[in-house]
């Protein structure tokens, strides 16, 4: 069951019933022994009467007389009671006629029994004695047995409507109790880096549920204040960093501009400058993977035709790839748009370029396929490198993971692969990493959900003109 | 030509005081939202430098407070906050450039001179330096009165270089302006297309035209 509300009625309306179906037990077990006890004394009653019928002097009696005194009495009441007089060890001296000949079974050493007569059905038998004769008298259950039937009967339909019933308060009860958790799942579920000072109405009564309240709140409190020290270093740590690599930038820039240093020197500043733009770029780099973590970076998305990105990004691709002695291709499908911002999928496919180039052997093809389809956006980039390892596969997109490059003179900084995840991510798609086509190299795939796609027809899905690496138009 | 530096870091306002004083402009330094704004009063200046974080406020705010008031002096923004959010909000805000920090005095002296050149002279329609002849209305090169083919990255760059001649370049402002992105990317993109313009053009005019400032950038000569 999905629902507190749901379990907890259902739990109360089991627990009001069992409750309910025990008292009824314990009524039944009563009634019918005082019902029974009744009969023990209708009995004793009847014997009562048989015994002022005999009359004092029975004993001088014989036999028949005795059955005839017996008789009208019992005759009279024949309805009512089963008699059966013998003497032990002689015999019987009498049965009541409806008793149709038969006897009323004793049972040893109780003097109240219950026996099951055959073509009489179940009688309440009492057993007493009148010196020298034993007279059991007996009283059909019959009656005693409709009215515990019909006990049943109601007891079953007040325990199905006490389920009913029990149920339905339940579930009243437990939406009333519930609704402030409602309130504040509702509330919970509305809070995000966006509006993180919002905060769930806390109940005016003191209660577990207004603590409970109380403690989300805090909780939200400190999730605020943590998010907001995050921002805050953010622009904290740029400026910190910032403003002293701007003086050895601005410094050491001045000395190389200015002239009059040795060759040795020189070549000393240089490095630092190169070093500085480094520095700067890994701490972009590790500010703005920050920022995706903490959700603190909006992207302006705009839906557009990826084609001219693509295009865009193929020329300089070409001429990189060919300055490497890399061969490219390029192949872009379909039509349709995609809400994205040209800027950082541009610095995704630069990156993953990068990567392949790095990772090509001399005269390697680097291939680029983009696929717009199905509502889904596909570009893969694929290399005729070295490839890596599935275990490795695993981890390329984490920070400070740096993939093998058959150069080594290659250091990147480790994070272009986590950037390029976080930059796809927050274009609500995913990236991924595969082997190359045919079990070569390394193929990273980007997918993200197209906002509409032109579903071409099958003819017209003829590859657009690839554009090979001397930039010109192979048809 | 005089230029007023909003800069609350004392080392770094002092430097580009310096540094712009020595190139002939007029630096006047100031280090608080107030003291701008007393500066601004007394005279009038043809470019301000504004940094953003200032101690007794945002420069941003600043900023829209000066636009709202009818002041239109072109303002160059210079930011710690690496942020794109920044960088467009700026502009929006009525900047007329934006540079991140750590930048490059030559290229702060660039955008300084493009901004004082957007002010006052008309834009040229034919460029001409070392050789080279560039229509920016035929979009056509010629060196030497030969005709280059050029790609359009390539037709960009040089027109750079040939609005800037004899300076010196900063790849991020270069990058700035053809990519759209100052995002230093850690590939040799710039240079790859730096070798193939020097490769048509050098090949013609039969002499050195640009020269590589290590770790900084190129130059026009």
């Amino acid at each position: 069951m999905k629902s507190i509300g749901t379990r907890v009625a259902v739990w109360y309306g089991s627990a009001a019933t069992l409750t309910l179906a025990c008292l009824f037990v314990a009524g039944y077990l009563l009634l019918e022994s005082q019902l029974i006890h009744g009969l023990d004394l209708l009995n004793e009653a009847g014997f009562r009467q048989i015994e002022a019928y005999l009359g004092a002097d029975y004993r001088t009696l014989s036999t028949p007389a005795i059955e005839k005194r017996i008789r009208e009495i019992t005759d009279y009441a024949s309805t009512l009671f089963y008699v059966d007089v013998h003497v032990p060890g002689v015999g019987p001296i009498f049965r009541s006629t409806n008793l149709v000949g038969r006897d009323i079974p004793d049972v040893p050493g109780e003097r109240n029994f219950t026996v099951e007569v055959s073509g009489i059905g179940e009688l309440r038998v009492a057993e007493l004695h009148k010196m020298p004769f034993e007279v059991s008298i007996a009283t059909p259950l019959r009656p005693v047995r409709d009215v515990m039937a019909k006990y049943v009967k109601v007891c079953l339909i007040l325990l199905g409507a006490m389920m009913i019933a029990s149920v339905m308060i339940g579930l009243g009860l437990t939406r009333l109790v519930l609704w402030p958790v409602r309130v504040m799942r509702d509330t919970a579920n509305r809070i995000r880096s966006d509006n993180l000072s919002e905060r769930i109405p806390v109940p005016e009564v003191r209660d577990e549920i207004a603590d409970l309240a109380r403690l989300l709140n805090q909780m939200f409190d400190r999730l605020e204040s943590s998010f907001v020290q995050i921002r805050r270093f953010t622009a904290d740590a740029s400026h910190e960093l910032k403003i002293p690599l701007s003086l050895i930038r601005l410094h050491a820039e001045k000395m190389l501009v200015d002239g009059g240093l040795a060759p040795a020197h020189r070549e000393a500043v240089q490095v630092q400058l190169e070093e500085i733009a480094r520095l700067n770029r890994i701490i972009d780099e590790l500010l703005f993977l920050s920022r995706a973590d903490a959700k603190a970076l909006k992207l302006d998305l705009k839906a557009q035709d990826p084609g001219a990105l693509l295009q865009a990004f193929a020329q300089d691709a070409a001429v990189l790839a060919e300055d490497r002695g890399c061969r490219f291709t390029y192949e872009h499908r379909g039509e349709g748009s995609v809400a994205l911002e040209a800027k950082w999928m541009r610095q995704v496919l630069l990156n993953l370029l990068t990567n392949a180039i790095h990772a090509s052997p001399a005269g390697g093809r680097i291939s680029v396929r983009s696929v717009l389809s199905d509502g889904l956006w596909r570009v893969a980039v694929e290399d005729e490198g070295r490839g890596v390892t599935p275990a490795e596969r695993e981890r390329i997109f984490e920070r400070f993971v740096r993939l093998p490059s058959p150069s080594h003179e290659y250091q990147g900084s480790g994070l272009g692969l986590a950037i390029c995840k976080s930059i796809v991510e927050l274009h609500g798609g995913r990236i991924s990493a595969t082997a190359g086509a045919n079990g070569r190299g390394l193929r990273i795939e980007i997918e993200i959900p197209a906002l509409s796609t032109v579903e071409a027809p099958e003819e017209a899905a003829v590859p657009k003109p690839l554009i090979h690496s001397s930039g010109e138009l192979l048809h | 030509m005089k230029i007023l530096i909003i800069e609350d870091e004392r080392r770094l306002g002092e430097f580009l005081q310096k540094a712009l004083s020595e190139c002939r402009y007029t630096a006047t330094w100031v280090r608080t939202r107030k003291e701008a704004a007393d500066a601004l009063a007394e005279t009038p200046y043809d470019v301000i430098v504004l940094d953003l974080s200032l101690p007794d406020g945002d420069g941003l705010e600043l900023l829209r407070q000066w636009r709202g008031s009818g002041f239109n002096e072109p303002v160059l923004i210079l930011s710690a906050r690496d942020s794109l959010e920044d960088r467009v909000k700026g502009l929006d805000l009525g900047a007329d450039d934006y540079l991140p920090k750590p930048f490059s005095l030559e290229e702060l002296l660039a955008r300084v001179r493009s901004l004082v050149r957007r002010q006052s002279t008309a834009k040229h329609t034919l460029l001409e330096h070392a050789g080279i002849r560039l229509d920016l209305l035929g979009h056509t090169v010629q060196v030497n009165g030969k005709p280059v083919d050029l790609t359009s990255r390539e037709y960009a760059l040089l027109e750079i270089f040939m609005q800037n001649h004899g300076r010196i370049l900063p790849r991020t402002l270069i990058t700035d302006k053809i990519w759209a992105s100052s995002y230093d990317v850690d590939t040799n993109l710039l240079d790859v297309y730096m070798s193939r313009l020097r490769a048509k053009l050098e090949g013609i005019s039969g002499r050195p035209l640009f020269k590589t400032v290590r770790g900084v950038g190129y130059q026009l000569v």
